[in-house]
């Protein structure tokens, strides 16, 4: 680890985002922060791989391209979501009618994306869990309350319903959180103690 | 699932109806010199026993002194094989309001609430799973070779003028297998399961004669009648579908004569004839059943129990002479479900099997077969497979039969009618090391104890959080064995085993109070290293959470250097293997609050006022899992 920067690692920004000053973030304008976010260093977000109006246009000549006036959103954080080392997030693609085009990832609030996790989800809802060295494959739904235990590969397209815990490669549903998850405090529900200890002195 | 370190288990008190271990009482109660033989005899540890024991009598002393024992007969541990089924993480704990105990997924009973596809996640209505079995009903597949999800795809994906452009086809986005591969397209990308079970139950070709039609007739009502073939692969077209017997082609695979269901469903109803045929008594249960395989074979076999057995001179004496029950029949031809292997199958099977461009991926794994109907044996006859539905359930007490646990029907819905988890009860456990030790005087960021290696016969802080989720304050007395069990002694201190925890008020509250009061004071005292844990006071406090702290003399593994003798690999291996090393710590909860009676208590009482305060308590064990310990030092 080099010495720590006198600045400190974290920039945090009026909503209380915390992102650490070697992540790596790509497209900004692309990107929505909920607020109390953290990305911790040499997490990569790509942002730059949006939809393009044009050939969202150009393609459907009965749309007169009413987002070109609207940047198009690539990818949108909820609150207290964390982002963990060397995680990449990428907005999920898909070859439809002969166009490769990009979709908009959407993470919702109190999510977990643990170290050097991959995730290309169109998708993650509340409190979901990616574990470390997972894969979260394009366009692939993981609903609220979800676990994707470490190393797992979730296949593309696929859906893990509320509560379901998957592992393995390609991913299965193997099992069930309890009722209790998500409670504040307990399993699933640390993610306020997890922004908390973030970048303290 | 075993978690990182730290965690905290706990432990239902369901399983205390224990086998009892008088030694096992013995030891945490009374000495230890009578304990430490018995450990000996457990593991492998000789002197060690003998030397501390001295130490560990004080100890023990001590403990009697703080108020440990609550009547509690035995030291719970978290090594016992049977503490495998009662330790549970808080989450998945439930409460019931009118046993006023935790239950764990073993003292409940489960009742569907409804089933839902996981992939579509569509509700199916019961009558559904009823019929045609707990699979989705519309496109959703699994990949046969991989159980990825498939996705609906069409082949002409180049441009993109107009949307319906067949044909369709199903592909696995984990392994690339698509139904091409055994030769399957759709005309529509819709109702696909119809469109597939058509051409698997057509699998006979063109010459379908009468009597299998009438077997699968069943099978056909299913069926959408728009959906119109899709292209067969062209082998089972050119098959000469002989009627009898289904003997093997060129490409050696024995083509069934009715698809498989069609085939089930023809037994079926044939063994439903034979039954009410033969059998001689209505009402006899077991023959509107597939109970045996005839009712014959099993009136012979009761006749024969009943004049052996020495009961029947006294009831009735002599047995009644019996008309001799009818026969039951196998089934005879092929419209009756019959098929008859043919002899050359097995050979050119395995001829295929040798065969070149079969080879070791032309053959479906065991994996792939079970969920593949029986003949399947090569990864081309493989069949996409309709998702499994999943259920939402509802959950009971298994003693008093209230609902625990009900969530809403939808399956989209994450909310609860009924929710009685333990965490709102009992309170929820943290644990976290004490950022340590304040003598090596290391400032500003703490450095990150490893806790999978914590060294041997130093000492640890670990601090535990309980936090209240009620809304009355609750005393807390904390106990732990001095030693923990097992064959690694580590020593604990429990330094305040007896506090308070406020109450869940609102929040508000505390905001109005002074929100930023407690981070402030922790972050001086983990900074600082001028707090210093004392015994016998509560080491913080916020408005519902109290934190306390445990000191952990994490002990020696047997055979390690710390102990004095050769560290040999194998031993240290074995240690592992069994997780002696593991620093576990069995924690007696015992907790008191002052509850509101509850409103048949008030009726019963009506002489007492209606804000009467019942004293409740609680007690549970819980298992702290603090870290692992070192091999040597």
């Amino acid at each position: 680890m080099p010495p720590k920067a006198a600045k400190g690692e974290y920039i945090e920004t009026d909503t209380g985002n915390k992102i650490s000053r070697r992540s790596q973030i790509h497209g900004t304008q692309h990107i929505i922060l909920g607020g109390k976010t953290v990305i911790q260093a040499e997490a990569v977000i790509r942002g730059d791989l949006y939809r393009l109006p044009s050939t969202a246009a150009s393609t459907d000549p009965n749309n007169p391209a009413p987002q070109s006036n609207a940047p198009s959103v690539a990818i949108t954080v909820g609150r207290y979501s964390y982002i963990s080392k060397s995680a990449i997030l990428r907005p999920p693609s898909r070859l439809h009618r002969g166009v490769h085009s990009f979709y908009p990832l959407k993470i919702g609030d109190h999510v977990f994306v643990g170290e050097s996790a991959v995730v290309e989800a169109a998708s993650l809802g509340n409190h979901v869990h990616v574990g470390a060295g997972a894969t979260v494959g394009s366009m692939a739904i993981i609903k609220d309350f979800a676990v994707v235990l470490d190393g797992a590969v979730v296949p593309p397209g696929m859906v893990v319903p509320s509560w379901c815990v998957v592992g393995g490669r390609p991913a299965r549903i193997v099992g069930e959180v309890g009722e209790g998850y998500g409670v504040e405090g307990a399993e699933g529900g640390m993610a306020r103690e997890r922004y908390r200890v973030v970048g303290r002195p | 699932m075993s978690r990182p370190f730290p965690y905290t288990y706990i432990s239902c008190p369901c399983a205390d109806t224990p086998v009892p271990n008088p030694a096992r009482k013995r030891r945490s109660r009374e000495s230890p010199q009578k304990s430490t033989p018995e450990r000996d005899t457990e593991g492998n540890e000789d002197q060690n026993g003998t030397k501390q024991s001295d130490v560990k009598e004080k100890e023990e002393e001590e403990k009697e002194e703080e108020g440990e024992g609550e009547g509690e007969e035995q030291t719970f541990d978290p090594r016992s094989p049977r503490s495998n089924f009662s330790l549970y993480p808080p989450e998945q704990l439930l409460y019931c309001e009118d046993c006023h105990q935790i239950k764990c997924p073993r003292c409940i009973t489960e009742e569907v609430v409804s089933w839902y596809c996981p992939n579509c996640l569509f509700e199916t209505p019961s009558s559904m799973v009823r019929s045609d079995g707990n699979r989705c009903g519309r496109n959703c597949f699994n990949c046969p070779v991989c159980t990825a999800p498939l996705a609906v795809s069409s082949i002409e994906n180049v441009t993109g003028n107009g949307s319906g452009q067949g044909p369709w086809v199903l592909s696995c986005g984990y392994c690339l297998w698509t139904t091409l591969d055994i030769g399957i397209k759709f005309d529509k990308p819709t109702n696909i399961r119809s469109q597939l079970q058509k051409m698997t139950d057509s699998t006979t070709g063109p010459a379908f004669d009468a009597r299998s039609r009438q077997g699968s007739r069943a099978f056909g009502d299913l069926k959408s009648p728009l959906a119109n073939f899709a292209s067969i692969d062209e082998q089972s077209n050119t098959r000469e579908p002989d009627a009898e017997q289904s003997t093997s082609q060129e490409d050696a695979t024995p083509t069934p004569h009715l698809g498989v269901e069609a085939r089930f469903a023809a037994l079926k109803s044939f063994y439903r004839t034979q039954l009410s045929e033969t059998s001689n008594s209505p009402s006899d249960p077991l023959s509107s059943e597939f109970g045996f395989s005839s009712p014959g074979a099993l009136n012979r076999l009761m006749s024969l129990y009943a004049s052996s057995s020495r009961l029947s001179g006294l009831y009735g004496g002599a047995k009644k002479p019996k008309s001799k029950p009818p026969v039951m029949r196998e089934a005879l031809t092929a419209s009756e479900g019959l098929r008859i292997v043919p002899e050359s199958a097995d050979t050119a099977l395995i001829e295929r099997i040798a065969s070149p461009d079969c080879g070791w991926d032309g053959v479906a794994s065991i994996s792939q077969r079970t969920e593949q109907s029986p003949d399947v044996r090569f990864v081309d006859e493989l069949l996409p497979l309709p998702v499994l539905l999943r259920t939402k359930r509802a959950k009971r007490c298994k003693s008093c039969k209230h609902i625990l646990v009900k969530p809403e029907t939808k399956p989209q819905s994450t909310r609860f009618r009924i929710r009685l988890i333990a965490l709102s009860y009992i309170p929820l456990p943290t644990l976290r090391p004490l950022a340590q030790p304040p003598a090596s005087l290391i400032p500003g960021s703490a450095p990150n104890l490893d806790l999978n290696a914590l060294a041997p016969l130093r000492p640890y802080h670990v601090l535990l959080t309980l936090k209240n989720h009620m809304f009355d304050i609750v005393r807390i007395t904390l106990a732990t064995p001095s030693v923990t069990p097992g064959s690694v002694a580590s020593k604990v201190t429990v330094l305040c085993p007896q506090f308070e925890i406020g109450a869940n008020s609102d929040v508000w509250d505390e905001a109005l109070q002074n929100a930023t009061a407690p981070l402030s004071d922790r972050i001086t005292g983990m900074r600082g290293g001028e707090k210093v844990p004392e015994a016998g006071k509560v080491w913080e406090k916020g408005r519902n959470w109290t934190t306390v702290v445990l000191e952990v003399v994490p002990g020696t593994l047997p055979g390690s250097e710390a102990e004095g003798g050769q560290a040999t690999g194998s031993d240290i291996a074995a240690v592992s293997q069994k997780d002696e090393d593991v620093l576990e710590i069995p924690v007696f909860v015992h907790m008191e609050w002052d509850a509101e009676a509850q409103l048949e208590q008030q009726n019963v009482g009506k002489a007492s006022k209606p804000d009467d305060l019942v004293a409740r308590e609680l007690a549970y064990w819980m298992v702290l899992g603090v870290g692992r310990i070192q091999a040597s030092l």
